[in-house]
């Protein structure tokens, strides 16, 4: 609604494994979650600096304290460490988009963050503290509302946004949602990462690989359904480069998480108006991240059909949905309304 | 185009609003509080105890029904312990609290969510803790007594760490009128499910001694003084008021879930000596809400529609106790 050099509006996506944000001034970017500090004088003198953010922490991970502070798309409980790498990768992104922390003249940062659909009141209120400083006004809403916000789907619905960490599922009715319209599940990303590790250890006990190494095979090679070629990959064996298999085993981690998938939609359809359930049906988005898994929006689309019938999409632009969403919101909120968040 | 931005408008109004709803909700007290007359049921309290001991021999302590003139006061009813090489040491059975003749008023509560900070209390196999469970229900009754005639007060309203004793003390130095902990279960085997509510005595079932132990984990209380704490229980007339209190609340509760949830399991009302029981001076329970062993319960926890049917179970129970309490003392003036 209002701009103004004065003020800079932010959408953030605050995301388990990419972060992303999109400015009001045009800007926008996405970092991998991780942040790391020089575990000793060496790597400090190595590296040339306190706090690594992003690839660049994931890159020097060996010379680091590595932290991926985001745990189900909210901080990891009960550590000040995971506090403070939130707030560095919250700065970071703010310094992105080109505000540096504490300059003269920096304009007021009006913030809209996506977080996990049913996110705890308790995580909510953490996040807002560790945005203190970084941000003047904060609006935290759920992540699949922004991506509807963003894409003016607000009614007749379904916006099923799949990260890392979660998948969070939202019904659009015209009306902001209620805890009743959305729900969080842990089967994402990351539970896809863990179902390959075990899978690919129990087929090749030799092989060596690390959760870095499961996560760019699954980001370059997912899928479900039919797959269009073989999954060959090179790990070592025994210390020796082999090239291995693992297309069966990439498929059925992918597919792992359509079971509760499908019946968290199902739940949700169910509870719409009958007159307009046919109308949510045909209106499935899928974003986020883990939503590029090869073949996902057609299986969705296939058990839709066997309720009846549907059309699920992906999303344009899935990395920056959210954030963008965010940002429409920040964009669109009142000047009023900024000041009944303001952090000051 | 006019009505998508209307609908914009007002979705974004709803955000706002939630948002500056979980502004309030984090809002401290303020430091510096009108004080509030003495609680007319501690009034009550300690009139009885001192109209008991005046008609007892000394060593006899008794807390029992107040005579009235068409109540005539029962005898103490008294048991004798003896330990080896020791005079018998005689205490009273505790008696009823009879409401009519001293009317008790329920003007402040004070809610406890178990654990937070550092003691994340039992852990599901997802990785949702105690803590976070225990906020959440109690920043919902919180919001939900909101239109309440009694004020509410809680232990915590963020992650933070707080010692056993420190909410005892916060209890009673805010003179507060109830109690309620809420915690949630961790039990072997993990079939079991279903809510379960405790007020302050003894116990020798073996689940509830483990359940003690890991809730008392963070108490500095030595055994005797937890020996001591106990014995003072059984002169308590609260324990009664602490009694009807926790049926009423695991009444509504397993009434509650129950709904929609037909493998829940009545775990009733039972006595045990947590720690945050027996300190507190006013009637106090300890309600086990769920069970994080429990996978099918994790499932429900984590939708925020369950954490709200919890916090309005709770809220049914506390409305249920005061309107008895409250309708006796309107009743009687």
């Amino acid at each position: 609604m209002e701009e103004s050099t004065d003020n800079l509006c932010v959408g953030i996506d605050l995301g388990t494994s990419r972060s992303s944000i999109s400015a009001s001034n045009g800007e926008r970017y996405v970092i991998d979650s991780y942040v790391g500090w020089p575990v000793d004088m060496v790597a400090r003198k190595l590296v040339k600096k306190q706090v690594l953010v992003g690839r660049e922490a994931l890159d020097n991970r060996p010379m680091l304290e590595l932290r991926r502070p985001l745990e189900r798309g909210i901080i990891k409980e009960g550590s000040r460490k995971d506090e403070e790498a939130v707030q560095e990768i919250l700065r970071h992104l703010i310094a992105l988009v080109g505000l540096k922390h504490k300059s003269k003249n920096r304009p007021k940062v009006r913030a809209v963050v996506g977080v996990p659909a049913e996110a705890f009141r308790v995580s909510k209120q953490r996040l807002r503290g560790v945005m203190e400083g970084i941000a003047d006004s904060v609006m935290l809403v759920s992540e699949p509302f922004a991506v509807a916000y963003g894409m003016e789907a607000l009614l007749h619905a379904l916006v099923i946004d799949i990260g890392a960490g979660t998948a969070d599922f939202c019904v659009m009715q015209g009306r902001y949602p209620t805890e009743e319209d959305q729900r969080t599940l842990p089967n994402a990303g990351d539970s896809i990462d863990e179902q390959l590790s075990k899978l690919v250890a129990e087929r090749y006990p030799e092989a060596q690989f690390t959760i870095h190494m499961i996560r760019a095979w699954k980001e370059k090679w997912s899928y479900v359904g039919q797959p269009q070629g073989r999954v060959m990959i090179t790990t070592p064996v025994k210390g020796k480069a082999t090239e291995l298999d693992i297309t069966d085993e990439m498929r059925v981690a992918c597919e792992s998480i359509l079971p509760p998938l499908t019946e968290t939609m199902l739940d949700l359809l169910s509870k719409v108006t009958p007159d307009y359930q046919e109308n949510v049906r045909n209106n499935v988005i899928l974003a986020g991240g883990t939503s590029l898994i090869a073949g996902l929006p057609e299986a969705v689309q296939k058990y839709l059909g066997e309720l009846g019938g549907g059309r699920a999409t992906v999303v344009k632009d899935p990395v920056f949905a959210g954030s963008d969403g965010g940002l429409a919101i920040a964009r669109d909120a009142s000047p009023s309304d900024w000041e009944k968040l303001s952090l000051v | 185009m006019a009505r998508v931005e209307q609908t914009k408008l007002q979705v974004l109004r709803g955000a706002v609003q939630d948002n500056f709803d979980i502004l309030h909700g984090i809002k401290t007290r303020p430091a510096t509080e009108t004080p509030r007359p003495l609680r007319h049921w501690l009034w009550g309290l300690l009139l009885i105890a001192g109209m008991a001991y005046l008609a007892t021999p000394a060593s006899v302590v008794s807390i029992g029904k107040a005579s009235s003139p068409s109540a005539p006061a029962p005898a103490p009813v008294v048991t004798s312990v003896r330990a080896a090489g020791e005079p018998d040491v005689i205490v009273s059975r505790p008696q009823p609290l009879n409401r009519e003749v001293f009317p008790l008023s329920l003007k402040r509560i004070v809610i406890d969510p178990g654990h937070g900070g550092v003691q994340t209390g039992a852990v599901a196999e997802s990785g949702l803790t105690e803590k976070e469970v225990t906020l959440d229900v109690a920043l919902r009754l919180r919001r939900l007594l909101t239109d309440a005639p009694f004020e509410v007060l809680l232990t915590r309203d963020s992650d933070k760490t707080l010692a056993l004793e420190k909410r005892v003390d916060f209890a009673n130095s805010n003179s507060a009128d109830l109690f309620v902990s809420i915690h949630v279960n961790w039990m072997e085997p993990r079939t079991i499910r279903g809510p379960e509510t405790f007020f302050v005595g003894p116990t020798d079932d073996p689940l509830t001694m483990k359940l003690v132990s890991m809730e008392n984990r963070d108490s500095k209380h030595s055994f005797a003084d937890l020996r001591q704490a106990l014995d003072k229980i059984y002169i308590d007339a609260r324990r009664n008021e602490s009694r009807t209190l926790a049926k009423t609340i695991q009444g509504q509760l397993y009434g509650f879930l129950k709904q929609g949830n037909a493998a829940l399991e009545n775990r009733g009302v039972k006595t045990a000596p947590f720690a945050v029981l027996m300190g507190t001076q006013m009637p106090a329970i300890l309600v086990e809400v769920s069970c994080l062993s429990n996978s099918d319960e994790v499932k429900l926890l984590t939708n925020g529609e369950y954490r709200e049917k919890i916090a309005l179970a709770l809220l049914e129970g506390i409305r249920s106790y005061a309107n008895n309490i409250n309708g006796l003392q309107r009743k009687g003036t």
